[in-house]
């Protein structure tokens, strides 16, 4: 088209017949895209019956492929944002686009890879209707344009081969159904396409045979290598899942009391917080509460099975979860992580991290929802949830104790290991007679005056003793970090006889632009304690207000960097979990540039054959002259009177020939002398000057009448 | 850091020699096979949401089984390379194999690959590779760094063997592509075989130990008038065998600057247009020096070998317009040799030019002594240089001030073409940037 020579090559080895409308049904089978694979197969299966060919330029190759390249990335920043499960019908609005955009990262890529075929079509189309039999390197790769800027011979790349096997591993993107239709379809396809390759040496018994052999070693071993990845899988994920950080676990929280050594947490940014109109934000964001503790395993229990957990339906609008029918008088803006995983599922799953007196959130994208008697709401969804808190003081969702005496009511249960030291603190504070509020203010005063806050747990003096690391806090060492704060206080109340719990969660006291930010360091852990009067269950929290100043301490210089990173984490996860409308913008962005690519394509080869067309109309006048010679006429008539000129006869040869007829002897040179007027008319430069134009005419004229 | 550079070298003949086996071992199938069997193991390990694994099973079997089948592979072969003595880089070289079939079976669907010597470079030449490539090239910038491979001399070659008859003999045409210039060592071949699938190749290997020299890269120049007028050649009577200024009449020339004008034949000048002289036997004769500079510290160095492709290009060109060569240059010690005139052939010069090296441990000074020792039997001087730097120019200015007419030409990388042109400036016609990737474009449009 524009004079680019191809580089010479060997013939492209071609895929079989219909092996490539075979693998995109195939494709389209497994991917739920039958028709797209049928109509897409058809139309290159068809360019061997259609013989027309394009004959595209390599600029025209690299345009192609670009945009191929760019729907492709479309198709990956949606998949990776929305996760499409193959229907486009609810791309981009709607709920349920919101819910598509909280599914797992793995399926998310999956989408990308199942759409292959798709975006990638053209670049196949163009190859199999293009007059080369290969696409150029250089249509693909800048580097290649780079050495072929040097002069070296780059040579192209048969598509179609590449093209079935991103078919055949596109299929095999979806989730496992058990059954083994893709193995056996897949056997037929790789069959078929090594079927041209196979060596001519062998008989086809042979090869038949050692493909019967190759698809039953494949299948048994398909069977162990399932079997082995699930085995893998299992222990990897068990393994991995020590080395994460472990947030709240509704059944159990795991102290460290009894630990020797520092107590360390980094300063990561895990929660962020915006309250309406710059009110305050709560103290206390709690993730859970436990009622049970285990002194041997120095653990917390929640005292209620998993199966307590009670799920909650979501609001008409899909994204309102009512906790507990109450009046919310404040509302605070939650942004965190859900780092836990479903093991069913494989959907991220976590306790969200609520203020006291949580009744309903809003603006949550969360699959399901549940909560347990012990206030714990568990969600479901994307890694990242950004949703509003509505609050306010007075009822939880907490389960009220139970009165039925101490053996029963796991609010007032103490260990027994733990009572000697518990009952010689309180014959200390000599409260006994004292009513509930005097009580609380005494152990209170007893922790603020008697106790200092550390994150270094030195190796107790008393080891040799029998005490318990509680017991050794409360009668020796007398210093330690909130988890024996609020362990020991809960037990102290309980011996008391005021129902208690001890709670898990982040302690709320940092500003960071109009919101807040809590650190992993502000991980708290107190005291719920149980109003008689309000029946409600308020915060008492007795650790030293000092320790949020001692966590400050231990802040790194470099704390703004990391922070940075936080913050960048924070946007990308917002990103990557559909908590922004980026992602819109984003598909709206690359619409335009699709649609300008493919204009190019299209217009590009229009403007040139209009170029062509019309410098062909102009030329005509000029490369074609006397074409309206009147002999012409004459020699219709002579061929129609019984003298037929030969095909590439020349005009004189046949006159000649012709006035060895008898009957045209006479006009033989008269005929010869106007076929040389003719001649000069049709091509001497000087053509005729206009007495002999009109010679030619009428001399025509006149043997026109004769025959 | 040189050790370093040690596990890099390492890793570097470790990933050529698994590439070099798997391109033996495996047809193009069979190396598609490879590749779809990595990423189907790499993308499987979710066997709940893809079932990518079974294709990893099926890819594996089919490896397994055509690895097993090549081991079986009775063949027993010999065979001898009808080659010719000369290459040249860049251009095709072909020739025949005579293959015979030792056993008494009917042999088919064989594929003959030739041996070449490991091209891959000792440590201390790789490491001098590397340092100068992180000297040219800035860090991070990848897509400046060269593509193709400075040591290889050929790219691996394969041919069809058609079928050999029991005891039978059996020619194939071989035809390699000669990447650079320099000597290229044949070591054997190899017979292979593919299993039924057609995924994995017996091979069967014998010695045939061989080599072929590969000229330089040459370039077509056009019809150049050299610039220099004819010179008395001491002693050139004896040289001066056909062509110069004598009595006898030898044949028709083009007018070179200082022919006499008596010399002019009219009715040629009429006939032809230009200014024709008559050539008669004598000791005048034009006699140019084509000087190679080969100064440089990089022994791969691309500039080099354009440079010495230049030089080649003239070394041809000059030497069919009928007057004497002189190459200077040096290597591990200065070099003169002249050709032309039955002293020597082109294709001579051109072997020399095949075997020239970089010179990085000697001063330029010693090319500037060798060429103004040589300069005044010369009627003119081509010089072919890396650079344009100081040392260079006042080696220029000193030929020009011995009143020797001089053309420069300078290769440059791409997109470097502007240099002040020094004591070229009066004559900038005589002045050339030749730009790699440009240099047949640029040499095409000498006048």
């Amino acid at each position: 088209m524009n004079g680019e020579t191809p580089v010479s090559e060997t013939p492209a080895v071609k895929t079989p017949p219909l092996l490539l409308l075979a693998a995109l049904l195939f494709w389209g089978w497994q991917s739920g895209l039958l028709w797209a694979g049928a109509a897409m197969g058809l139309i290159l299966e068809s360019s061997r019956l259609i013989k027309t060919r394009w004959d595209f330029t390599e600029k025209e190759f690299r345009r192609i492929f670009t945009f191929c390249i760019v729907l492709s990335l479309a198709a990956a920043v949606y998949a990776f944002t929305s996760n499409e499960e193959g229907s486009f019908s609810q791309m981009f609005s709607g709920p349920a686009a919101f819910h598509n955009a909280t599914l797992t990262g793995v399926r998310a890529s999956s989408a990308f890879f199942r759409w292959l075929p798709m975006t990638l079509f053209l670049v196949a189309a163009t190859q199999l209707f293009g007059a080369r039999e290969r696409i150029p390197w250089t249509a693909i790769s800048v580097f290649a344009r780079r050495m072929a800027a040097r002069e070296k011979m780059i040579a192209g790349v048969n598509v179609t081969y590449p093209y079935f096997i991103i078919c055949v591993f596109s299929a095999g993107i979806h989730a496992n159904a058990g059954d083994d239709s893709f193995f056996w379809g897949q056997c037929i396809l790789v069959g078929w396409a090594l079927w041209p390759v196979r060596s001519r040496r062998f008989w086809l018994p042979v090869w038949l045979a050692a493909v019967a052999l190759v698809v039953v070693l494949g299948f048994f071993s398909q069977r162990g290598v399932g079997d082995l990845v699930r085995i893998l899988e299992n222990y990897n994920g068990q393994w991995i899942a020590r080395f994460l950080r472990q947030r709240a676990d509704p059944m159990q929280s795991i102290t460290a009391i009894g630990h020797i050594g520092e107590l360390k947490l980094s300063g990561q940014i895990v929660i962020r917080l915006h309250t309406e109109n710059g009110a305050p934000p709560p103290l206390y964001l709690r993730e859970a509460s436990y009622r049970i503790y285990h002194p041997a395993k120095r653990s917390w229990y929640a005292g209620s099975a998993r199966t307590d957990f009670i799920g909650i339906s979501p609001q008409t609008n899909q994204t309102s979860w009512v906790l507990l029918e109450r009046t919310n008088a404040d509302s605070l803006n939650i942004a965190c992580y859900l780092n836990g995983r479903n093991v069913q599922s494989g959907n991220a799953m976590d306790l969200l991290p609520l203020p006291s007196g949580s009744g309903r959130l809003d603006n949550l994208y969360a699959f399901t929802l549940q909560k347990n008697p012990e206030g714990a709401v568990l969600a479901e969804g994307p890694g990242l949830v950004i949703f509003d808190a509505r609050y306010g003081p007075g009822q939880t969702m907490d389960s009220p104790p139970a009165f039925s005496g101490a053996d029963t009511n796991l609010d007032l249960f103490v260990p027994a290991e733990e009572m000697p030291a518990l009952d010689k603190v309180i014959s200390g504070l000599n409260i006994s007679a004292a009513d509930e509020e005097q009580k609380l203010r005494a152990v209170a005063r007893f922790f603020g005056n008697n106790f200092t806050y550390s994150v270094w747990q030195p190796k107790a003096k008393s080891s040799n003793t029998n005490l318990t690391p509680l017991a050794d806090f409360l009668l020796n060492s007398r210093s330690g970090h909130c988890e024996y704060f609020a362990s020991a206080t809960v037990l102290l109340l309980r011996e008391l006889k005021i129902p208690a719990r001890y709670a898990v969660g982040f302690y709320v006291h940092e500003k960071s632009g109009r919101g807040y930010v809590v650190r992993e360091r502000d991980a708290h852990a107190w005291c719920l304690v149980w109003n008689g009067k309000t029946k409600t269950w308020d915060d008492f929290d007795t650790t030293p207000a000092s320790w949020v100043a001692e966590e400050g301490k231990r802040a790194s210089v470099t704390q703004w960097l990391s922070d940075l990173r936080s913050w960048m984490a924070f946007q990308i996860a917002k990103f990557r979990w559909g908590q922004t409308n980026l992602r819109k913008y984003i598909l709206w962005g690359l619409i335009p540039v699709l649609i300008l690519l493919l204009l190019q394509i299209v217009f590009s080869r229009g403007r040139q054959r209009r170029r062509q067309n019309r410098i062909s109309k102009k030329s005509a006048p000029i490369f074609w002259p006397g074409l309206d010679s009147e002999f012409y006429r004459l020699e219709k008539k002579l061929v129609a009177c019984g003298f037929p000129r030969q095909s590439g006869e020349p005009m004189s040869a046949w006159l000649k020939r012709a006035g060895d007829e008898t009957a045209l002897a006479p006009l033989r040179e008269p005929l010869l002398q106007l076929l040389k007027l003719h001649y000069r008319h049709r091509f001497d430069p000087r053509g005729l000057d206009e007495t002999e134009r009109e010679t030619l005419r009428r001399e025509v004229e006149k043997y026109l009448s004769v025959f | 850091m040189i050790a370093i550079y040690k596990l890099f070298y390492w890793v570097y003949r470790a990933i050529s020699s698994v590439w070099y086996w798997a391109r033996r071992r495996f047809t193009v199938a069979g190396l598609c096979v490879v590749v779809g069997f990595i990423v189907a193991g790499s993308s499987g390990v979710d066997v709940e949401n893809t079932v990518i694994y079974q294709t990893f099973s099926l890819l594996f079997a089919a490896l397994v089984f055509a690895l097993i089948a090549s081991r079986f592979f009775n063949g027993k072969f010999s065979a001898t390379r009808l080659l010719p003595r000369i290459g040249t880089a860049g251009e095709p070289l072909q020739y025949r194999v005579a293959i015979k079939n030792l056993t008494p079976r009917l042999q088919n669907g064989l594929t003959l690959l030739e041996n070449f010597a490991d091209p891959r470079p000792a440590f201390d030449d790789w490491l001098a590779f590397q340092l100068a490539e992180s000297r040219r090239v800035r860090p991070f910038h990848v897509s400046a760094r060269r593509r193709n491979n400075p040591f290889r001399l050929v790219n691996p070659v394969e041919a069809a063997i058609p079928p050999l008859p029991p005891k039978g003999e059996i020619e194939a045409r071989m035809e390699i592509l000669p990447l650079r210039r320099g000597v290229l060592r044949f070591t054997g071949m190899t017979v292979a075989r593919p299993d039924p699938l057609g995924i994995c190749r017996a091979l069967r290997h014998f010695s045939a130990p061989q080599s072929v020299l590969i000229l330089p890269k040459r370039y077509p120049l056009p019809p150049i008038a050299l610039p220099g007028a004819m010179k008395y050649q001491q002693g050139g009577v004896a040289l001066a065998a056909n062509i110069g200024r004598s009595d006898e009449f030898v044949s028709m020339r083009d007018y070179r600057r200082g022919d006499p004008v008596r010399h002019i034949h009219w009715r040629s000048w009429a006939k032809a247009g230009k200014p024709i002289v008559k050539e008669f036997e004598d000791e005048f004769f034009a006699r140019h020096a084509l000087v190679l500079d080969t100064f440089t510290d990089e022994q791969h160095s691309e500039i080099l070998e354009e440079a010495v492709s230049v030089a080649a290009s003239f070394a041809c060109t000059v030497l069919t317009q009928e007057s004497l060569l002189d190459l200077l240059f040096v290597g591990a010690e200065s070099y003169c040799f002249t050709a032309g005139r039955g002293l020597a052939h082109g294709d001579q010069m051109l072997e020399i030019l095949a075997s020239v090296r970089a010179c990085g441990d000697k001063p330029f000074s010693i090319l500037e002594n060798l060429v103004i020792g040589h300069v005044s039997a010369v009627s003119g001087c081509i010089c072919v240089l890396q650079n344009w730097n100081d040392a260079r120019r006042e080696f220029v200015r000193k030929i020009r001030a011995l009143g020797v007419p001089v053309w420069v030409f300078v290769i440059t990388p791409a997109g470097k073409n502007h240099f002040d042109l020094g004591p070229m400036r009066g004559e900038p016609d005589n002045f050339h940037v030749l730009e790699i990737g440009r240099i047949k474009e640029q040499l095409a449009h000498l006048r």
